[in-house]
């Protein structure tokens, strides 16, 4: 007896998450490619509390259950998450897809979940016992293994809200719509009287998990662009040591060849 | 539950993780709305569900609850169906065909947006729709021709 | 511009665009059961066991001990099996068919069938093959002596990949038994192909079984041959079942089981004196997978283009077609020429690199000329247009200035180059196949109401033919479009005019369409019934092609065409922008302008996708992984701009109105002209398609070294 539920508000949905055996479902996009015929699904994608997008002081707040195109309408969202969202698929895709479903299905390969990843971004999960914050990095546990507990749902991603202006994001896909990235790459750079004063990157595709070394980044945090200069073959070698990527349909040498390139380019943007 | 399917609101009782496009082909029989991966890449299946295009075969009923759906059998009364029919036409956009409703309904949605778009903005709104008769050259100019053609109508 | 090009409303426009156009898969479902395949999983082995289980009451499972006739598809020859027979030769070949009312149940019982199989030693690639299917050789001139005379000899090798014809339709059959007689209908090009086969598989006279094409969605030659198969596998079980059977395919089974391009393997030995291309001996070789289906005429038309565009006076050519355990390689688009095109189009050009000479300039010293012997010693009986041509796209793309400038050393990010491909489709049958094997018959039906009906066997599949055709008969006897009828073709009802394949549809059937529409209109009897039969005549020029010798006139005919493509990479990502794409294209007079057009558009992109993102692997065991359009990548409308592409008309006198074969032709040279493009961008060599994304990162890491 298969039983699909569709749920009004998100209480209800917590309520039916802890007692029933379902999946929850935002956009389908992910789940409705070889579905089985008897699961049965937790309808989550219009749920308001689910659907809202706003910020705080610390925060912009994105509704696990909004579409990439209303993320990409959105005038809170950084520019750098709206260049992943508008890459993702093609229009039917994004109309559907959630930001929620891209982390959830615990794959590397999300793109969204790629620029989560480079603003050190936190998830809201929530059941009917209360919620915890997690960073985003802590939810990926493996190679398709994430924190979610069985009656949990993600309900909010908050985007901590420090200058984000100057990014550089690059999919590598085999074409150029309707493609699932090869490799992935984003990096944040701020630059105050000379001085970096945040540097993040973050590698998608390649490896089981998103590739995140803030301590590498650190590296150049606090330096002059002449310093980062000198320390730049130091900061790429760690790198280098760090991505070793998956092969698979796609060589590992290619994977890295590209993520070096843009890594390079990155720095050599600027200034580096 | 509900839901309104090419104007008329309508109940359905099956199964609620059945497929949008298994559902409008075998249960309502629009017939109109293509199969042709079953996995959102090519677009064939594609419907308008609250004025956003979609693939049909993406979508468990559950989530069409209360919404709005048109599919080609919809769509095909209206005056822009008209204006993007001539514009096709003129151009002999329409080869083997089935790409072809998804690639009008997807050509709505581009000119619903953006009533006068660039040849950019028809290749990135059509670009969830395979064809692999056209090379694309064809429907892109009909899209233009119409967007001319219907002026006021976008 | 001839009146008849002037494009009018395509004749099917109006179903297509409206939803109503019924394919296949869009008949009633009441009252016909469905049918699923249960396919091998292995790829060479002993079928010990197959153990069905229980079935509910209405469910059935048809295998080769339900074949009424014999267990073979009529293709070219007959290996093939319905139903495998005691050993299964490659990951998907049908083993037995479930049968029943609701679809989910018979897949759940294919899902519960057990099969023992005794794994037999799999033959996996053509270099490990000891089974030569066919082999042939043909030459002229003296090689020995060019080759001992040369200046210098240059050796290559070249590899073309697997392609999958990505129809946006997949494959479907629908059986139904009726009145002592077997209706078949479903997604096809050859009505007669699939008439023949069924009718040997129920070992039934011909009468007793109807073949009708349904609108189908694309066919590439995808549909050509292996409707026949699914068409018997559907009959037999409609035949046990006694009741109506549909099979459609899902888009995984389709892209794993069916049909695909033959991949290639080529050596070229080629003698230059005096800055002269003196010989070539040419070495081809096709894998064909598991049986035979077209691939001795693939393979045939393959060697016999495999020296281009160009005059070769001393030439070998030796071709062979090798088993292995994979899915069996059958027709698409071009049939053999992309492959040996793509090769002889890069030889040329690589020689000319070593020459120290643009590819275009020295290519340009050995185009044939009207006169000149082809390579099977006929002769090229019309003027060979492609100087003209040349110019028409340079002019439209500056192909010389810019193969100039880019072919200077490049060192920044994005890296540009130009390539031009030169080539002909040789329009038609290969050889005498149409007198001598498919004898074409094409009737006019006027009904007393003074409206048409054409009678001929050949199906749209999106290339226009219901339009052209129609056109055709109306312009002869100067009747408005609407007063002519042309359906989708039933065996019933209309004589064999031959298969839509091989490019002959118009310049064939349309010149018979066109000869019977001006006998009709000399006889014309107002309102009688009247029928006008035309047979196919051997036009008198041909010099007689004989097979055993590769000698004669290979084709009537050629369409011309010279393709150029420039690209951009991004040495960061080994990504391609393809910048441009230009073609310049003579089909003869084109029957509707936008229809040829758009034959040339979506041929040409194929092409493209064909030397750059199409790609496919397989597992250990020879299965193919690419079986979604996930993993099978053809481009979208972001991957390819505006494609200029032009028709130069050299008229072809025995084809109606001067058209001459036009379907194929476009695909065939854009592989080279994109894979010198790439050449020229990153500064090395290709010697393979696909040239993807990996090969170009993989270049400009050697080349840091």
């Amino acid at each position: 007896m298969v039983n699909s539920y569709i749920a009004a508000s998100l209480k209800e949905a917590l309520d039916i998450r802890a007692r029933e055996d379902v999946i929850p479902y935002g956009g389908g996009t992910d789940l409705m490619i070889k579905a089985a015929d008897d699961v049965s699904y937790l309808f989550i994608g219009k749920i308001p509390e689910l659907k809202q997008i706003s910020e705080d002081n610390e925060y912009i707040r994105i509704g696990a259950a909004c579409t990439f195109t209303e993320i990409i309408e959105s005038p809170l969202i950084p520019p750098v998450l709206k260049a992943a969202a508008s890459q993702i698929g093609g229009p039917a895709i994004r109309n559907l897809g959630t930001i929620g479903g891209n982390i959830a299905n615990g794959s590397p390969k999300a793109d969204s979940v790629l620029i989560l990843f480079v603003t050190d971004a936190m998830l809201r999960l929530v059941s009917d016992k209360g919620e915890r914050i997690l960073p985003v990095k802590d939810y990926y546990l493996g190679k398709k293994k994430t924190a979610l507990a069985g009656d949990e749902l993600i309900s909010e991603i908050l985007i901590p809200r420090v200058d984000l202006s100057n990014y550089y994001y690059k999919k590598v896909g085999a074409r150029k719509a309707q493609a699932i990235s090869r490799v992935a790459f984003a990096g944040l750079m701020n630059i105050t009287n000379g001085r970096i004063t945040h540097c993040a990157t973050a590698f998608g595709s390649v490896s089981d998990v998103i590739i995140r070394r803030d301590y590498i980044d650190a590296m150049l945090i606090g330096r002059t662009i002449e310093e980062a200069k000198a320390c730049k073959a130091e900061y790429l070698a760690a790198f280098d040591e760090a991505i070793v990527p998956i092969s698979g349909r796609i060589s590992a040498e290619y994977r890295k060849s590209v993520c070096m390139n843009l890594l390079g380019d990155f720095l050599s943007e600027n200034g580096i | 539950m509900k839901f309104i399917l090419n104007g008329t609101e309508v109940t359905y009782t099956g199964a609620l993780n059945a497929s949008l496009l298994d559902v409008l082909r075998d249960e309502y029989r629009l017939t109109g709305v293509k199969c042709g991966c079953k996995e959102g890449e090519c677009g064939a299946c594609s419907v308008i569900m609250d004025d956003r295009l979609v693939n049909s075969c993406m979508i468990a009923m559950g989530q069409a609850a209360d919404s709005t759906i048109i599919s080609i059998e919809g769509y095909r009364d209206t005056d822009r169906y008209a204006v993007l029919d001539r514009a096709y036409a003129s151009v002999g956009a329409a080869q083997c065909g089935f790409c072809i409703p998804g690639m009008i309904l997807a050509s709505e949605c581009i000119l619903a947006k953006t009533p006068h778009p660039s040849e950019e903005q028809i290749r990135e709104g059509i670009s969830g729709n395979l064809c692999r008769c056209t090379g694309y050259n064809a429907i892109v100019t009909a899209v233009s021709i119409a967007a001319k053609e219907g002026e006021g109508l976008w | 511009m001839e009146m008849i090009s002037q494009s009018v409303t395509r004749q099917d426009h109006a179903p297509k665009m409206s939803g109503t156009a019924l394919y296949v898969a869009d008949y009633p479902l009441e009252g016909v059961l469905f049918g699923k395949l249960l396919y091998s999983s292995r790829p060479k082995a002993r079928l010990v066991q197959v153990k069905i289980p229980a079935l509910p009451d209405g469910y059935l499972v048809v295998d080769k001990n339900d074949i009424p006739g014999e267990n073979r598809v009529h293709i070219v020859q007959d290996d093939t099996p319905v139903f495998a027979r005691e050993t299964v030769e490659y990951i998907g070949e049908p083993i037995l068919m479930a049968v029943g009312p609701v679809e989910k149940e018979v897949q759940h019982i294919i899902d519960q069938i057990e099969v023992v199989y005794e794994d037999l030693p799999p033959i996996l690639s053509m270099g490990n093959s000891d089974t030569v299917f066919f082999n042939y050789e043909y030459g002229k001139g003296d090689i020995v002596k060019a080759f001992v005379e040369a200046d210098k000899v240059y050796m290559e090798e070249f590899d073309t990949g697997r392609q999958e014809q990505a129809y946006l339709e997949p494959q479907g059959m629908i059986a139904e038994p009726h009145d002592g007689r077997m209706t078949v209908h479903g997604s096809l090009q050859c009505p007669y192909y699939v008439h023949g086969a069924v009718a040997k598989a129920l070992g039934v006279e011909p009468g007793r079984v109807q073949i009708i094409q349904d609108v189908t969605g694309g066919g590439f030659g995808g549909k050509e041959a292996f409707p026949s198969i699914l068409a018997c596998q559907v009959a037999v079980a409609a035949n046990k079942a006694g009741q109506p059977v549909r099979v459609i395919f899902d888009r995984r089974e389709d892209m794993e089981f069916t049909s695909k391009r033959h991949p290639s393997h080529s050596i070229y030995k080629v003698a230059v004196k005096d800055g002269k291309v003196t010989a070539m001996d040419i070495d081809v070789m096709y894998d064909a997978g598991a049986y035979t289906t077209l691939t001795p005429v693939v393979l045939q038309r393959g060697i016999i283009c495999s020296s281009g565009v160009y005059n070769v006076e001393n030439l070998n050519v030796h071709g062979r077609a090798m088993k292995t355990n994979t899915v069996p390689n059958s027709a698409f688009r071009g049939f053999g020429a992309p492959q040996t095109f793509f090769a002889v189009e890069m030889m040329m050009d690589h020689i000319a690199k070593d020459l120290g000479l643009a590819s275009l300039e020295f290519k340009q010293k050995h185009i044939v000329r009207q006169g000149d012997k082809t390579s099977t010693s006929g002769i090229y009986h019309f003027p060979v247009p492609l100087p003209d041509m040349i110019e028409e796209v340079d002019k439209a793309c500056d192909y010389r200035s810019k193969q100039i400038e880019y072919s200077k050393p490049q060192s920044g990010r994005y890296r540009r180059g130009i390539g031009m491909g030169l080539y002909f489709h040789g329009a038609g049958f290969t050889g005498s196949g149409e007198r001598d094997f498919i004898k074409a018959v094409a009737k006019l039906h006027k009904y007393p109401d003074g409206s048409v009906e054409i009678l001929a066997a050949n199906t749209d599949m999106g290339q226009g033919i219901k339009t052209t055709f129609t056109k055709i008969v109306g312009q002869e006897l100067g009747l408005p479009l609407d007063r002519i009828i042309f359906s989708n073709p039933d065996t019933d009802r209309v004589p064999d005019s031959g298969p839509t394949v091989a490019s002959r549809s118009l310049m064939i059937v349309g010149e018979l369409l066109r000869r019977a529409s001006i006998n009709l209109r000399a006889n014309w009897i107002d309102g009688e019934n009247q029928i006008i039969e035309e047979h196919f005549k051997e036009p008198d020029f041909i010099v007689p092609f004989h097979i055993e010798s590769f000698e004669g006139d290979a084709y009537p005919t050629y369409a011309w065409a010279v393709a150029a493509i420039e690209v951009e990479v991004d040495t960061l990502t080994g990504l391609t922008d393809i910048l441009g794409a230009f073609g310049s294209f003579d089909v003869g007079t084109p029957i509707d302008t936008n229809v040829v057009l758009g034959q040339m558009q979506g041929g040409f992109l194929q092409g493209i996708g064909y030397a750059s993102i199409e790609q496919i692997g397989a597992d250990a065991n020879g299965r193919i992984r690419n079986n979604s359009f996930t993993d099978y990548i053809i481009p979208t409308a972001m991957d390819v701009p505006n494609m200029v592409t032009m028709l130069h008309v050299e008229k072809y006198p025995d084809g109606p109105y001067g058209a001459k074969g036009a379907g194929e032709l476009a695909l065939v040279g854009a592989p080279a002209a994109y894979a010198e493009a790439m050449e020229m961008a990153l500064g090395t060599k290709f010697n393979h398609i696909p040239v993807t994304a990996e090969d170009a990162m993989k270049s400009l890491e050697v080349a840091k070294l």
